[in-house]
């Protein structure tokens, strides 16, 4: 252990640059990690807060974003269907918002019937249950964007009336254009469904309901839309916004690269720290230190490294995100994120250093004597 | 001369100790035997393959005794380093025997060797090959632990090695705060600190100012007179003739001389007067 604490800190500068080099990794790694898994988990958060067991989705459409009609009476249709306990409607829709300024912004509006979901739906007051018309909630990290300044704020959706009455968090959008919710009435009116027409329904199971078997009796009742779990409607969406757009692409590759990239820098740096010293390891070999000595030694310098460097650049991470937070307001990290990238990190170091170690252990004891 | 109480107080153990505690008490009975505690037979090393296939050593007999400190010389590329690494077991040569302290160990495992250069030579370099980031101090502890002793007795131990060789102040410093010569005496009680019979030196000296050249000299001499250790010394600095009691030639990979220089009892007042 003191071999490899002094071969470390004797060379300061390189063990400083082996730190930087695997703290910076890890920290592109958590960081790529986290915007990736946040925008994963933003392209599905409105259908997992809606807290329905199942969805009832137009034919082949894949997210809330880009939905189309219903025939209303589906809803009609689907309540009949013994062992659904409730169905919840969702417009939703593109729409011109007019700030204060008189500016106007894209903003993407949705609004549900009130639910036991955590869908933003406006209320006079939580226990009536009463849903205020022409009302608006923004989220906070849209707040300034739409010139949310005092509440409540006259505004005006597709030039129709409408205030601004809350502001709610959790819902910061990832698409550019700000999610803003309402009722579900005063959805269908500001977007434009027509009277006849729903957008998606949201279906809650009677307690002790069998899930699949209501599926079941909802797509045979409902043959012309797609029946599914909220968890698949979830990977539907997050599939569509990852691999079918080139934002979600994007970051996807952006994810991967920042990955390997880390990968490389962590092995790099504990292979040339190794290679730094392997006259020394020569030397030890030559003196008699059995092989797994040698080993042990390598191993510690690279875990030694890979520690301190995995743990500043963890504490690097959290102070960056939460900065990045009030720009990218979907970035999240879970906590399994910076685990797992210590763990890769560490992993990386010791394979970095068993394959340094291959060449150590391959150096000829007999070049000692060779200045 | 090692006999069988320092065997049956060696603080090792492990198969290959074994092995040679065995041979030793056998081959004790045979007078030849007990003369040789190294010896090459017919050694070769070759370098290169085909036609750009060189001997570095061809067909070397050469046996070697304790309580002498044999030179061994010849112009640069005659071979020395490559014999001197097949006697430290450092190197497998292509052809010949190579017995240690009376065991061929040809078929020996890698640790089986490894155990044998740990345990029962020591090992002095041109270029010193102190570990860098230890000090002195470390440095020896190091050898030490390898052996697998530790703690206050090791640190004592330790003490008394760099009080042996003239740096009991110096423990504390980094080699790079150690000067040619303090660095070499760090190594010499380095390769010492196992207490192996046998001591292989490469031009120990060659880096050195004469005067830390003179002291490391008498250093390696009195482990050979004093000590009773077997010590070759590979340089072609003629100042180390008078030293020594018999002078090994090499000259292209070929052994062309083997003279007795003086005997045990040695002429050198100056040198039997240090201790060591
Ligand atoms: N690793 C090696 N590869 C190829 N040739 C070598 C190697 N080591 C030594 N030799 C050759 O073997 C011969 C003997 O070298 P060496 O034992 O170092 O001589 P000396 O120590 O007497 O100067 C030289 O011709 C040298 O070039
Ligand atoms: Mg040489």
């Amino acid at each position: 252990m003191k071999l490899a604490w002094r071969n470390l800190s004797n060379d300061r500068m390189r063990f400083v640059v082996t730190i930087v080099g695997i703290a910076f990794a890890t920290f592109l790694m958590i960081f790529q990690g986290s915007l990736f898994t946040g925008f994963v988990r933003a392209s599905s958060k409105v259908i997992d807060a809606s807290g329905a067991e199942l969805w009832v989705v137009p034919r082949g459409i894949s997210c809330v974003e880009f939905g189309s009609p219903l025939p209303q009476r589906f809803r009609e249709l689907a309540l009949g269907v013994p062992g659904v306990a409730s169905v919840r409607r969702l417009a939703a829709g593109y729409v011109s918002y007019q700030k204060p300024s008189g500016q106007r912004e894209s903003v993407f509006l949705l609004g549900a019937d009130p639910g036991n979901g955590k869908l933003p739906v406006p209320l006079l007051s939580a226990e009536s249950g009463a849903v205020l018309t022409e009302t608006l909630l923004v989220d906070e990290s849209n707040a300034d964007k739409l010139e949310v300044a005092t509440l409540p704020l006259a505004v005006e959706v597709n030039r129709q009336r409408a205030n601004v009455g809350g502001i709610i968090n959790g819902f910061g959008s990832f698409l550019g254009a700000p999610y803003v919710f309402t009722g579900y009435r005063d959805a269908v009116r500001y977007v434009g469904l027509g009277t006849e027409e729903t957008m998606f329904l949201m279906i809650q199971v009677a307690p002790g309901g069998d899930v699949e078997t209501v599926r079941q009796a909802l797509s045979a009742r409902l043959p012309q839309a797609d029946v599914v779990t909220r968890s698949e409607f979830a990977f539907r969406s997050q599939f569509f916004w990852v691999v079918k757009t080139g934002a979600g692409g994007a970051l996807l590759t952006a994810g991967l690269l920042g990955f390997v990239v880390g990968l490389v820098i962590v092995s790099q740096n504990i292979y040339a720290t190794t290679m730094e010293n392997l006259e020394e390891f020569a030397t030890l070999k030559a003196i008699g230190a059995p092989a797994n000595f040698v080993r042990g030694v390598v191993l510690q310098q690279a875990l030694i490294s890979g520690a301190a460097g995995a743990l500043i650049g963890l504490l690097a991470t959290f102070p960056l995100v939460q900065l990045t937070l009030r720009f990218i307001s979907w970035i999240y990290t879970p906590w399994w994120l910076p685990a797992g990238m210590i763990v890769v990190s560490l992993l990386m170091c010791a394979l970095a250093s068993v394959v340094s170690i291959r060449k150590v252990i391959a150096i000829e004891p007999g070049r000692v004597f060779r200045a | 001369m090692l006999n069988t109480a320092e065997l049956k107080t060696s603080r090792t153990t492990g198969p290959l100790v074994e092995l040679v505690k065995k041979s030793f008490t056998g081959r004790l009975q045979s007078p030849v035997a007990q003369a040789a505690m190294l010896e090459v037979q017919n050694v070769s090393v070759e370098y290169g393959a085909g036609r750009a296939m060189a001997y570095a050593l061809e067909d070397v007999s050469v046996a070697f005794r304790p309580g002498k400190l044999t030179l061994l010389m010849g112009p640069s590329g005659s071979g020395k380093t490559t014999l001197l690494s097949v006697l430290g077991c450092l190197v497998t040569p292509n052809r010949g025997s190579v017995r240690v302290l009376g065991n061929d160990i040809a078929g020996w495992s890698e640790s089986a060797k490894t155990e044998l250069r740990r345990e029962k030579i020591g090992y002095v370099f041109q270029a010193f090959r102190l570990f860098r980031a230890l000090t002195a101090m470390e440095n020896i502890l190091l050898a030490m632990e390898l052996s697998g002793r530790t703690g206050r007795q090791a640190r004592e131990a330790a003490e008394a090695a760099l009080l042996a060789v003239g740096l009991e102040n110096k423990g504390h410093l980094l080699p790079k705060e150690m000067s040619g010569g303090e660095k070499q005496r760090v190594a010499i009680a380095r390769a010492l600190i196992n207490d192996p019979p046998i001591i292989l030196a490469d031009e120990p000296t060659a880096s050195l100012d004469s005067k830390s050249g003179n002291q490391v000299a008498e250093l390696l001499l009195g482990l050979a007179e004093k000590q009773n250790r077997l010590v070759v010394v590979v340089s072609h600095d003629n100042r180390w003739l008078p030293l020594c009691h018999r002078k090994v030639v090499l000259q292209n990979g070929c052994l062309i001389g083997d003279d007795m220089t003086r005997n045990t009892t040695g002429k050198l007042g100056r040198v039997s007067r240090l201790s060591v």
